[in-house]
């Protein structure tokens, strides 16, 4: 299939009114009377909340209210949840404080200064409670408890086994096993969450906010803020990034709403950095593996079988979604049939889990492609090698694996090809051991092949639970184009959906495919949640995908409309027609025809001009629904399809370890991803740099620590380390496309792709430069001391010292 | 992450903004870049009563280059020290150092005065001043004064200067021109605070022997530390690896920062032996050169 605008490099839509600071973000939002409110952060990780006194703070000039736990319990309903219905959580901490940073009172007042002003004149006090940190000894029957009404610290707990693990591993040759830790990082976007509430028109309470895919979840604000839905409506605002951290961001626009409703007032609530680092409930994983790999001696992978514990934090938002997120790749893209899969979520006096692109799979990725790595090493066999013997072929799709989920189409030989066309490995495995030989320097080379699902649907949130409450199967997205009276296109989106993949880019690029016009022509609009037809929003890597389904839809009804009232007007069949470059033309005489804005004029204005039974105007809408999900067997056995679209990615990375001061620098990178029909090669480009780099942040530098006493050690940049540009490297990107069978145009997703390879490309370069002193990355993020410390007890062993 | 209230001043002259310190004393901060200063306001860890901004001072904003000495006002930024061509020729330490202040942007803002008032035990220009013997010059009620570097930092972020004092200008001697230096720091990304640095400047004889040596090093305590033991062992010793390795685990013992969150004690103990090395390594390989070139 050839498009004329579909995969050419194309500059953002979005990017001139960024770059010249009119994005109109939260912060820049005022309503006029607007109040601030500013957020008493719990100092302590654990303990029982025995006053507030809010009198000196409520006698400062400017403080209007002050609000806590007390009133949220009386006034409003729990937030919304997908976990445990005994773990319930407020936006304002009720009865007891569950990790420091925890917000336990709001003050609103005239500004955010007086705000803050008030916060330090609260006196809250508490009776300290144990601190439960190591997840580990949390699920200890003696643990101090979180959630009393829980009655355990374990939010769930669950085998899944599909195959046989035990008779699968009867025939290895070579079973690896492995103790590893997956370390907190987040999304970091350079704009935290916020959101302005006002009470509106007819006594409708009007959110302003960046976050949220309001659509699908403005029910639930509404019932936790005891108002009815159609009395809420939540109104987007751009998003100066997300990385997942905005996904279902539901507190601050709760709360906002909620101080809105008790003052009468409009009030704006932006977490400032230490808020969205320590109270943001978007940390991401946190996992402790013990995992095991089975191998026969050619390298075939038997069998893989892991027991998980996933410290969560404080509270459940997303249940275990991220491990059904796991299940969609469990294998992969690998052909071994036998999983077992035990998993333990434990509560802990951290800040909850949230979403971060990769959702969980990245971790498993990392997992996977930890013990690939170990058994081609014990078995001598290069890592390209041992991938290339067990990778599913590209007859083999569409591929059933084993736990339900399906891959729709792939070529994961093709990727790697590609890959290694890209980078001379030969050269650099030279390079490597001269440069170890003459200079003593120590350079090493990693390669990770990976899945990268896409295009999420709703039974993730809950096939994992015995007895799901809500069994959701919908996740559909909408688009409405409407053809101004003089030609002109606007394209109405109906969520939240200014994060993810340029949206504006990807709309105005399908409408150009689709009828011809310049991209750049179109005008791209958002609808609150008032006007919102269906929609999901951004979210595993889904909304290329899903809006490409809507808009082309759309498109399919506008086309046949122009085409019906050209055929009345040139009285020609519809079918001789066809639309070309903006104009419906006759096809055996093209010089026939009628331009879209002669059309539109017609559509508009001259009704008695329109064929029988047809009304004026050229508006139409499409919901498109999720392509490809099937509903999970109830026993567990079998999950269902639901995350079919599947990328895969190579990974190549090329680094050099200072072996005196354990600091990592880059000297080649090479990324291929194969996220079927690209829209833009440019955007997707920003999404592998972007993701690869957070991947790396992952890999060498963030993390969201806490001590053993509960004590937040990372809520600054300056002990939050994200690379910066000068730490990624010169990433080079390429492409492959395997269309999809099953979404329009065969596009995939691709948004979190780069997180989902980085880290094992980048682990595997680190054991690789290092190889010689026994070096073997099994917890993230790996510090520079670690890696001296593994060099000097090598050089030990080896009698230098 | 708002300041609470503050009392704003900005005077125009030395003596305007020393008697704004005489009259809050220990209330009152100086802003000068405001790298440092800002953050800790934005997150309540300081609360001056008020603020005396000194960026309208034109007179500390200049840089006097002499024969024997360098006169660096406390108002310059950091990237005009880094830059400026007479003192990248007396002395190539300082800009070397200055580069890795942060970044570009934070020391087009960052002043000199404002990183030794700040006494980051982390920070480039403390451990440069105390390595090249610099002089601090305070200006109080009673008139100016000087105060050595190694007297200036008494401890984490805190120094010699008196509340009613303002700092003015550090003073810096000019090595002679046949030594070397080298400056090494090593820290997680560029522009992070270091977890260990060092600076050295070094005079070699016509046999390559140490006639002087001065390091001085960062991060490793409360205070940027002058390594007199590792020098002492140097002094009319042969310039070689073996030596200048031999010299550096005398750094050792003054290590006193605990584990953090970037580095165990164990780690900076080693850090510190290493950059150590590498800079006195770097200064006799300069310092060779330049003997070589005249």
């Amino acid at each position: 299939m050839t498009y004329t605008y579909i995969g050419k490099d194309r500059r953002r839509v979005e990017d001139p009114r960024l770059l010249v600071g009119r994005g109109g973000y939260i912060a820049d939002l005022g309503v006029p009377g607007m109040l601030h409110a500013a957020i008493l952060r719990s100092p302590l990780p654990h303990a029982w909340i025995r006053s507030i006194d809010a009198t000196e703070a409520l006698r400062l000039p400017g403080v209007v209210a002050v609000l806590t736990g007390e009133d949220c319990k009386a006034r409003m309903n729990p937030c919304m949840s997908f976990g445990p219905a005994t773990i319930t959580q407020y936006p304002l901490a009720v009865d007891k404080v569950r990790y420091v940073g925890e917000a336990v009172a709001a003050v609103v007042a005239e500004s955010r200064y007086l705000a803050e002003d008030g916060v330090d004149l609260l006196k809250a006090d508490y009776e300290e409670l144990p601190p439960v940190t190591d997840p580990m000894a949390a699920m200890e029957p003696g643990s101090a408890l979180l959630h009393e009404e829980h009655g355990s610290n374990i939010g769930y707990e669950r085998t899944f086994e599909f195959g046989d693990v035990t008779a699968a591993f009867a025939g290895a040759d070579l079973i690896v096993e492995d103790t590893l830790r997956w370390g907190r990082s987040a999304g970091m976007p350079l704009e935290t969450t916020g959101a302005v509430a006002q009470p509106g028109f007819n006594g409708v309470l009007e959110i302003y906010c960046n976050s949220l895919n309001f659509s699908y979840f403005v029910f639930l604000i509404a019932a936790t803020l005891r108002i009815p839905s159609n009395k809420l409506t939540l109104r987007p605002v751009p998003a100066g990034g997300s990385f997942g951290s905005k996904l279902a961001a539901h507190k601050v626009p709760t709360l906002a709403g909620f101080l809105a409703l008790q003052t009468g007032r409009p009030v704006s609530y932006v977490e400032d950095r230490i808020d969205h680092l320590e109270n943001s409930d978007h940390h991401g994983c946190d996992r402790i593996y013990e995992a095991r790999m089975g191998f026969r001696a050619d390298g075939t992978i038997v069998g893989l079988d892991i027991d998980v514990v996933d410290d969560y934090g404080a509270y459940m938002q997303f249940g275990v979604g991220h491990h059904g997120n796991a299940f969609s790749q469990v294998v992969g893209p690998y052909r071994f049939r036998d999983v077992r899969y035990r998993l333990r979520a434990v509560v802990t006096d951290k800040c909850q889990q949230g979403a971060y692109r990769g959702f969980g799979s990245e971790v498993h990725n990392w997992v996977l492609e930890r013990l690939v790595d170990e058994g081609a090493a014990r078995l001598g066999l290069a890592p390209e090698e041992i991938r290339r013997r067990n990778f599913i072929q590209p007859d083999q799709f569409p591929y059933k694996i084993p736990g339900g989920n399906l891959y729709d189409s792939g070529d994961y030989p093709a990727v790697l090809d590609k890959a290694l066309s890209m980078i001379d490995l030969d050269r650099w495995r030279a390079e490597q051991r001269r440069l170890r030989e003459e200079e003593g320097r120590h350079i090493g080379i990693g390669l990770a092949t990976t899945q990268e699902r896409s295009v999420f649907s709703a039974t993730e949130f809950w096939f994992l639970l015995e007895k799901p409450t809500f069994p959701l199967t919908s996740s559909p997205e909408s688009a409405t184009v409407t053809i101004d009276p003089t030609g002109q296109f606007q394209l109405l989106l109906h969520c939240q959906s200014m994060w993810g993949n340029s949206p504006e880019t990807v709309g105005a690029t399908l409408l150009a495919e689709e009828f011809g016009i310049p991209p750049e022509s179109v005008n791209v609009r958002y609808a609150d949640s008032a006007h919102a037809l269906p929609g999901t929003g951004p979210g595993g890597s889904r909304y290329t995908a899903m809006v490409a389904g809507a808009i082309r839809g759309a498109s399919r009804k506008l086309r046949q409309k122009l085409v019906h009232i050209a055929a009345h007007t040139l009285e020609v069949a519809p079918e001789d027609l066809e639309l070309v470059d903006a104009r419906v033309q006759v096809r055996a005489a093209p010089e026939t025809g009628l331009t879209i804005a002669e059309l539109a004029a017609t559509a508009y204005f001259f009704a008695l001009g329109l064929p029988e039974g047809m009304t004026s105007g050229l508006e139409e809408s499409f919901t498109y629904d999720h392509p490809y999900t099937t509903l999970p067997a109830p026993d567990g056995s079998d999950l269902g399809v639901f995350y079919p679209i599947m990328g895969h990615a190579c990974h190549i990375a090329v680094l050099e370890v200072d072996p005196d001061t354990g600091m990592v620098s880059f000297l080649d990178y090479v990324a291929v991803h194969d996220a079927g029909t690209i829209v833009n090669p440019k955007s997707l480009g920003g999404h592998v740099t972007g993701g690869a780099t957070q991947g790396i942040g992952t890999t060498l530098y963030e993390e969201l620590a806490y001590d053993a006493d509960g004590r937040f050690r990372s809520s600054t940049f300056r002990d939050y380390l994200i690379p910066t540009a000068v730490e990624a490297p010169a990433f080079r990107i390429g492409h492959v496309q395997t269309p999809s069978p099953f979404t329009e145009y065969g596009i995939k997703g691709g948004g979190e792709g780069g997180r989902m390879v980085a880290p094992a490309a980048v682990s595997a370069a680190l054991d690789d430069a290092l190889r010689e002193y026994g070096m073997r990355v099994r917890q993230l993020p790996v510090k520079p001391w670690e890696i001296v410390a593994t060099v000097q007890a090598g050089r030990t062993a080896q009698g230098w010292v | 992450m708002k300041p609470p209230p503050f009392t704003y001043c900005d005077p125009e002259s030395v003596d305007e903004a020393v008697g704004l310190k005489s009259e809050y004393g220990i209330d009152s901060l100086v802003l000068a870049g405001g790298q440092s200063l800002l953050p800790l306001l934005n997150m309540r860890l300081v609360r001056p009563e008020a603020l005396i901004d000194i960026n309208r001072i034109g007179d500390l904003q200049k840089i006097e280059p002499r024969s024997d000495m360098l006169e660096v006002g406390a108002g310059v930024r950091q990237y005009e020290l880094e830059n400026h061509p007479q003192v990248g020729r007396l002395i190539p330490l300082l800009p070397e150092a200055t580069g890795c202040i942060g970044h570009l942007e934070t020391r087009h803002r960052g002043t000199v005065g404002g990183s030794l008032a700040h006494a980051d035990s982390a920070a480039e220009l403390p451990c440069t001043a105390v390595t090249l013997d610099a002089t601090v010059v305070a200006r109080g009620p009673s008139g100016t004064r000087t105060i050595e570097a190694q007297d200036f930092f008494r401890g984490w972020t805190t120094t010699a200067l008196e509340p009613e004092e303002v700092l003015v200008a550090v003073r810096y001697p000019v090595p002679p021109q046949a030594a070397g230096h080298g400056f090494v720091e090593v820290a997680r990304r560029v522009g992070d605070l270091a977890l260990a640095g060092a600076a050295a400047v070094v005079n070699l004889d016509e046999d390559g022997r140490f006639t002087s040596v001065s390091v001085g090093v960062l991060g490793i305590s409360d205070t940027p530390v002058r390594a007199w033991a590792v020098e002492s062992a140097l002094i009319g010793e042969a310039s070689t690896a073996e030596n200048i390795a031999r010299a550096a685990e005398e750094i050792v013992p003054s290590v006193t920062s605990g584990d953090d969150l970037h580095a165990t004690r164990a780690y900076r103990r080693h850090l510190a032996r290493l950059v150590v090395r590498r800079a006195i390594t770097a200064a006799v390989a300069r310092a060779h050169e330049r003997s070589d070139g005249t």
